[in-house]
């Protein structure tokens, strides 16, 4: 027997890990892998194959009495009594809007079918977010047919038991009794933040009439500007506007400027990935470079060149030790200022190597490096790096602070106004703010003190518990309103693209209602328009979708005095252990903070990072893991070394996974007298004694998809609106809970999957992806061919190439050989990891959310998924690494010239078209799933039930169990298939966007040549370069929402293509190329741009040097030549 | 001598008699429904809610396909109208007609005096718009399964007429299932587009036929200016799963 906590040394690691278990190298693990679907996948539930024969012959029989039913049942036509004007029944719509959220109004085009809304995309005229949306714009539109909104609005009566019941009433009626009881005064509003300049207006005109207005938001993305503000002794809001596009260097102190945790994501990730654009090796020297310091991993961490892991709690210390060396060096500021700062950092002394570098960095290039703190630290973070930024000139040249308002009173205010009796009346608009802030207001006997409440909210949920009314909220694709963006450049619309689906109202619309204003929302909006545009037409600005704001820009303060008042008791944090842990609360990937907790597209998509799926856990640190697994031994945490393993390495055990199924313990979180349960999980790269909670699950009263996913975390908030919470412990109930995680599936590990390179590599060496994977060793997969242009070996090689002969598909030979050969590149340089691909096509495709249980089953259905591999410094063993680099890789269906699927298909379902596309012909599949078995890359994905048809519960109930909502049909995409049990599908290039940009270029160019004859069109002369679509039209779904450009479509055939230019880049390689499957997507290798005197500085990155490691073992170092 | 064959072979015959009667009607049965035309719906006509009459209007009168099928040359749908076409006419010829009553009652709807304002009264369900009625509930004849997608503007607008698919709907007074619109029935055409094409302003002119100038077979004709045609336009029709099923 070996002792648990001195694990012995495994020779050498994998290249790339995508899970503890697979990293292990566990027997479990290697029976895993080697199965196509995960095990019960492809097995029938419940029914024997011997009764499932007899019931399907039984059921032939009775299918060959009832003929007639095989009749096409009747349809009718229903045209218009009066068509309007300008709608063509078949061609979308478009119309620009913009979605209100707490990060800013983000301008949209929506894209409508017959007035049903079906697809989101980004408005591409506002320049900073280039026509990109975020994931959560993408999963909006999937809450205009949520069948569990408010359907109407609702008066509540408690039963006996304490349970809730709700009698539907029309809106019109509780607008009438709202107006009696506003009437008799003492009346207060809460609300989450808006950047809504129609209910600023309003609000203004409620406060003049005596209403009281409050605003709470869990995640408040505000705050850092408020307290920046108050911390400098203005009296305004601060508001810091990184302009990451002429960055060089950038250091981040816990500021997750590319994920969820901050406003400006799409901004900040065009503009900052932009200037990771790497083509050529100019382009490299230029690259900018991220020094990232944070507690938990997050997407800009997976970015990030340097990485440091510090708990929460030690930000302030560490940001006043960057600030101490850095105004040192300036020498812009008192040395008393300097001194304090240093007095202040003492905490984060250990650091000082690192610091000391980073800081000659960003003063190596001033002005074009920038200091970011994210919006959750505490007020001298912001103020310190407020201050950083000023030394280094960054000001209006990297970063911009704007001026914004100082907002209205908080909860606190509000709770302390109706204990006192100066409200009776509460009126909360929208948010969850009973769900957030339950954990510090005891809302039960809150509201015995009030004796009206009224609820405006899309769905039926915690905050309407204690309403008298809930009123149905329109979506906002069914409201008008007026708002800003983020960086307050742009005002954007808000316009409705159908009437209200049910009987509810908007925000403003309650609003204006309450203090008596007449007209509707639109003329709001228009007046409005009119006093902001001083008489621009309004047609133009619907239109346009924009018009130009001018945001006012703080004037330059001087942080001196408020930095020597900080004192150093504020700073100082107590030592950290495993029962003194620092909690952060972020939210959540999937649920926010509550908001897309009943989802499905946002549940189904896993976390980039952890990639769970319906579910959030408590992130905890390989060094807390082993410390809990010290402490509570059998607690379940970590796989246990036990045993030999066929390949004589010692294995741990696959305790924690149960066929798969993630087994995570359960623990009691305490902090205080607060304590929640959780189930945990270990992430590598987060700082050793801080946990990581997420918002938005555990909800009691919500609709049936978030019901029963995930725990709250809301019970550990204290009312000082920090996310940051210290001094809690964990303490095991030894239960145990299954996560859906998709890590597990489909591995590709131990190999060049994914391709990397620090920017000096890539400079001496640009050809480095050509020398790695196993293709590098093989003879030319072109044969003879080899050389030729892209365009050649597209459009003439034969595919296959090989021994057996294959029919001539070369241009001239073939009448039916396609104008277009089309390819795809996806920069791995440019993913963050967002996701907003996967939602997108999701939407685009009419891929259905299939639920917990069968992700558990490995059943989930999106075309592409997002891989995310680990990769580390030398490791101990199976030890778990603390610091890792992360590599992200989209892959979808590779639209193999030579695909594998194909040649076993036995009824040609699955075939190539004449442009190179693997095409999927449903009707005529029959469900063998040989394909999928056959496919290298695994992204196939079959049908085992109706998704589309039943609802997720009574799959297994077949033919007999319920029927879907046919509301959430209203959401699907009219110009895709449908697809039913029994069928393969995958990823197809958007064909539906391809066709229709073909026809529309065949007859424009065809009524174009005739309106030019002047002629019947018989004589009219099409060359084939009439006929071709001009690169850039056609946009796949995942290309057009990607933020950061990663993603790359058109025609390989035309060498002046973006995607021809791409694929002739020398970091351009084919994933499993050695396979000859000559896949038309390819990949650009990633470049890292590490700094060289950096003490964690690694001359490549590690999934480099593990590769080489591993394929090279006997020569390391040496140059690995062509071949 | 024992017998060769057990007794129980002596029903064998029967029974093979009897097995070959039952499998010949279900060859039968099979090959009548779904072998012959009823199965494809050729001649499918069934009836409208109000009397349409294509002959009169598209023969007779020679209205143009697109004078009320607008969206065919623009979208891959080809609307049916709505009641508004029928009435841009009918307010004025035959405007009490009682077979127009339905299209009448769905174009007027609310606006019962029929000034197209909004008059006292007239809003029936209270949203302040006058709307119109009943939608007429066409019935559909010729369908394409919801797998695939046909698309109407890029056929007419590259030369196929309307008659390849739907007949001469100038001489039918009420529509029926002409062609039977099956995948070989697509495929024949994609394959061999120049039997179809024809010059693009005699798409909509059901009657035309490609001109024989030298005498020849008016099929011959039509194949050599459909190649001309084809030629010169680039016409290739994909043959391949995506054309058609996305």
């Amino acid at each position: 027997m070996i002792k648990e906590n001195n694990p012995p040394e495994l020779p050498v690691g994998k290249e790339y890990w995508k899970s503890l278990d697979s990293l292990a190298d566990t027997p479990g693990f290697e029976d895993w892998v080697s199965r196509e679907f995960p095990e019960g996948a492809s097995m029938l539930d419940g029914v024997q194959r011997r009764s499932f024969v007899k019931l399907m012959a039984a059921s032939f029989g009775l299918a060959g009495l009832g003929m007639t039913g095989c009749r096409r049942p009747e349809h009718v036509i229903l045209p218009y009594g009066k068509s309007p004007e300008e709608l063509i029944p078949g061609v979308p719509a478009y119309y620009a809007t913009s979605q209100p959220s707490s990060r800013g109004y983000i301008p949209l085009i929506v894209e409508s079918h017959q007035g049903r809304p079906t697809k989101v995309e980004g408005n591409p005229s506002y320049l900073p977010y280039g026509g990109s949306t975020d994931i959560y714009s993408q999963a909006s539109v999937l809450d205009l047919y949520d069948p569990d909104r408010a359907q109407g609005s609702f008066s509540r009566k408690q039963l006996k038991s304490g349970v809730n019941r709700w009698k539907k009433v029309p809106t019109a009626s509780i607008l009438d009794s709202l107006t009696e009881e506003v009437s008799s005064g003492k009346v207060a509003l809460l609300a989450n933040h808006s950047h809504s300049l129609t209910r600023g207006s309003l609000i203004e005109k409620a406060k003049a009439k005596g209403i009281k207005f409050f605003e709470h938001d869990v995640v408040d993305y505000c705050s850092a500007e408020r307290q920046l503000g108050e911390a400098l002794g203005i009296e305004l809001g601060m508001r810091a506007v990184p302009k990451l596009g002429s960055a060089k260097r950038v250091l981040s102190l816990d500021n997750d400027f590319l994920g969820n945790r901050e406003a400006n994501e799409l901004a900040n990730s065009k503009s900052f990935m932009g200037g990771r654009k790497v083509l050529n090796p100019g382009d490299a020297k230029k690259m900018n470079r991220l020094y990232m310091v944070e507690a938990d991993l997050s997407r800009t961490g997976g970015v990030a060149d340097h990485r440091l892991r510090l708990d929460s709690s030690r930000m302030t210390a560490f940001a006043s030790l960057v600030a101490a060396e850095l105004l040192s060096k300036t020498k812009t500021i008192d040395a008393a200022v300097i001194n304090h700062l240093k007095k202040l950092g003492v905490g984060a002394k250990k650091h000082q190597a690192w610091v000391l570098e980073v800081v000659a960095d960003l003063l190596s290039l001033p002005k074009q490096s920038v200091v970011l703190a994210g919006s959750h630290l505490p007020e001298e973070v912001q103020l310190i790096a407020y201050a950083m930024n000023r030394a280094l000139g960054s000001i209006g040249q990297t970063i911009d602070y704007l001026q914004t308002d100082n907002t209205d009173g908080s909860i606190g205010s509000l709770v302390k106004l109706i204990e006192d009796g100066e409200i009776e009346r509460l009126i909360i608009l929208g948010g969850n703010p009973i769900y957030h802030t339950k954990g510090f207001i005891n809302w039960e006997n809150l509201s015995k003190k009030l004796k009206y409440t009224a609820r405006l909210g899309a769905s039926i949920d915690e905050s309407s518990q204690i309403a008298d009314h809930h009123i149905g909220q329109s979506h906002y694709l069914e409201s008008w309103d007026l708002g800003l963006t983020w960086d307050k450049s742009v005002a954007v619309p808000v316009q409705p693209l159908l009437a209200p689906l049910f009987d509810t109202i908007s925000e403003t619309s309650l609003l204006a209602h309450l203090i008596g204003e007449d007209g509707d929302d639109h003329s709001r909006v228009k007046d409005l328009h009119e006093t902001l545009s001083s008489g621009a037409r309004f047609d133009d600005f619907l239109r346009l979708g924009y018009l130009d704001y001018k945001a006012t820009l703080v004037n330059d303060v001087d942080p001196k005095s408020a930095i020597l008042s900080i004192k150093p008791k504020q700073v100082k944090a107590a030592p950290l252990s495993a029962d003194q842990l620092d909690i952060l609360i972020i939210p959540d990937f999937h649920a926010h903070d509550g908001q897309y907790s009943n989802n499905g597209w946002m549940q189904e998509c896993p976390d980039p990072i952890s990639k769970l799926t319906w579910d959030n856990a408590l992130l905890i640190s390989p060094v807390l893991a082993l410390e809990l697994e010290a402490k509570h031994p059998g607690i379940g945490l970590l796989p246990k070394p036990t045993m030999l393993n066929k390949s004589g390495q010692i294995a741990p055990d696959v305790a924690q996974f149960d066929g798969g199924k993630q087994k995570a313990p359960v623990v009691v979180v305490s902090l205080d007298d607060r304590k929640i349960e959780a189930p945990l999980y270990v992430q590598p790269g987060l700082a050793d004694y801080t946990v990581v909670a997420t918002l938005g699950f555990g909800r009691t009263h919500v609709g049936r998809v978030g019901q029963g996913t995930g725990y709250d975390s809301t019970p550990l908030l204290n009312g000082s609106g920090s996310l940051i919470l210290k001094g809690a412990s964990l303490e095991p109930t030894g239960r145990f809970q299954i996560l859906a995680n998709v890590q597990e599936h489909w591995s590709m590990e131990g190999r060049a999957i994914v391709r990397e390179a620090n920017a000096d590599e890539y400079i001496s060496d640009p050809d480095f992806a050509d020398h790695m994977g196993a293709e590098s060793h093989s003879p030319p997969m072109w044969g003879k061919d080899q050389d030729k242009s892209l365009e050649e070996k597209a459009t003439s090689t034969p595919r296959g190439n090989s021994a057996y002969e294959h029919p001539d598909h070369t241009y001239e030979k073939s009448d039916v050989f396609g104008i277009h050969q089309w390819g795809m590149t996806i920069d791995l340089n440019q993913c963050t990891g967002c996701s907003a691909c996967v939602v997108a096509c999701q939407s685009e495709n009419n891929i259905p959310v299939v639920g917990k249980d069968q992700v558990l089953r490995g059943r989930e259905m999106h075309w592409i998924r997002l891989d995310r591999y680990f990769s580390s410094t030398a490791r101990d063993g199976a030890e778990i690494p603390s610091d890792v680099q992360v590599s992200f890789q989209g892959v979808a269906c590779m639209h193999c010239e030579t695909a594998p699927c194909e040649s076993v298909c036995p009824v040609n379902a699955t075939v190539h078209d004449e442009e190179g596309l693997n095409a999927m012909a449903y009707n005529r599949c029959v469900g063998t799933r040989y394909c999928a078995n056959n496919c290298p890359y695994k992204v196939r994905r079959f049908n085992f039930f109706d998704w589309n048809k039943r609802k997720t519960d009574e799959l297994y109930q077949g033919p007999i169990g319920d029927k879907n909502d046919s509301l959430v049909d209203m959401g699907k995409n009219p110009d895709v298939t449908v697809r039913m049990r029994g069928i393969m599908e995958k990823c197809t290039y958007c064909v539906q966007r391809i066709q229709e940009s073909k026809i529309r270029t065949k007859v424009n160019a065809q009524r174009t040549a005739k309106l030019e004859s002047g002629k019947d069109g018989a004589g009219i002369k099409l060359e084939t370069s009439d006929l071709k679509v001009p690169d850039g039209t056609i946009k796949t779904a995942c290309q057009q929402v990607c933020p950061s450009e990663a993603i790359v479509f058109g025609d390989i055939s035309d060498p002046k293509s973006e995607v021809s230019k791409l694929k002739n880049n020398p970091r351009d390689y084919s994933v499993l190329g050695y396979l000859n499957t000559r896949p038309r997507t390819t990949f650009l290798a990633k470049v890292r741009n590490p700094n060289p005197r950096m003490p964690d500085f690694a001359s490549s990155p590690h999934s480099a040097r593990e590769y080489h490691d591993k394929a090279h073992p006997s020569h390391h170092g040496d140059e690995h030549g062509a071949h | 001598m024992r017998n060769i064959f057990p007794r129980w072979s002596n029903t064998i015959p029967v029974k093979l008699i009897i097995s070959l009667g039952i499998l010949g009607a279900v060859v039968t049965a099979g090959i009548t429904y779904y072998a012959t035309p009823k199965y494809t719906r050729v001649g499918y006509q069934p009836t409208q809610p109000v009397s349409y009459n294509h002959e009169f209007h598209a023969g007779e009168l020679g209205l143009d396909c697109r004078y009320c099928h607008t969206g065919v040359d623009k979208s891959s749908h080809a609307n049916v109208p709505g009641a508004n076409v029928c009435m841009s006419c009918h307010q004025n010829i035959k405007g009490d007609s009682p077979l127009l009553e339905p299209v009448r009652a769905s174009f007027y709807g609310e606006d019962s005096n029929k000034d197209g304002k909004l008059s006292e009264g007239e809003d029936i369900n209270g949203d302040g718009i006058l709307n119109a009625g009943p939608a007429i509930p066409w019935v559909r004849i010729h369908k394409a399964p919801d797998y695939v997608y046909f698309n109407h503007a890029i056929h007419v607008n590259r030369g196929i007429s309307c008659v390849e698919c739907h007949g001469r709907v100038d001489q039918m007074v009420e529509v029926h299932h002409d062609k039977h619109l099956s995948m070989a029935f697509c495929l024949d055409c994609h394959r061999n587009p120049e039997k179809a094409l024809r010059p693009m302003d005699e798409v909509t002119n059901l009657s035309w036929q490609a001109s024989d100038k030298d005498g020849v077979d008016p099929l011959i004709a039509q194949v050599h200016a459909g190649l001309e045609l084809k030629d010169n336009w680039g016409v290739h029709p994909p043959l391949s799963c995506t054309g058609c099923h996305r």
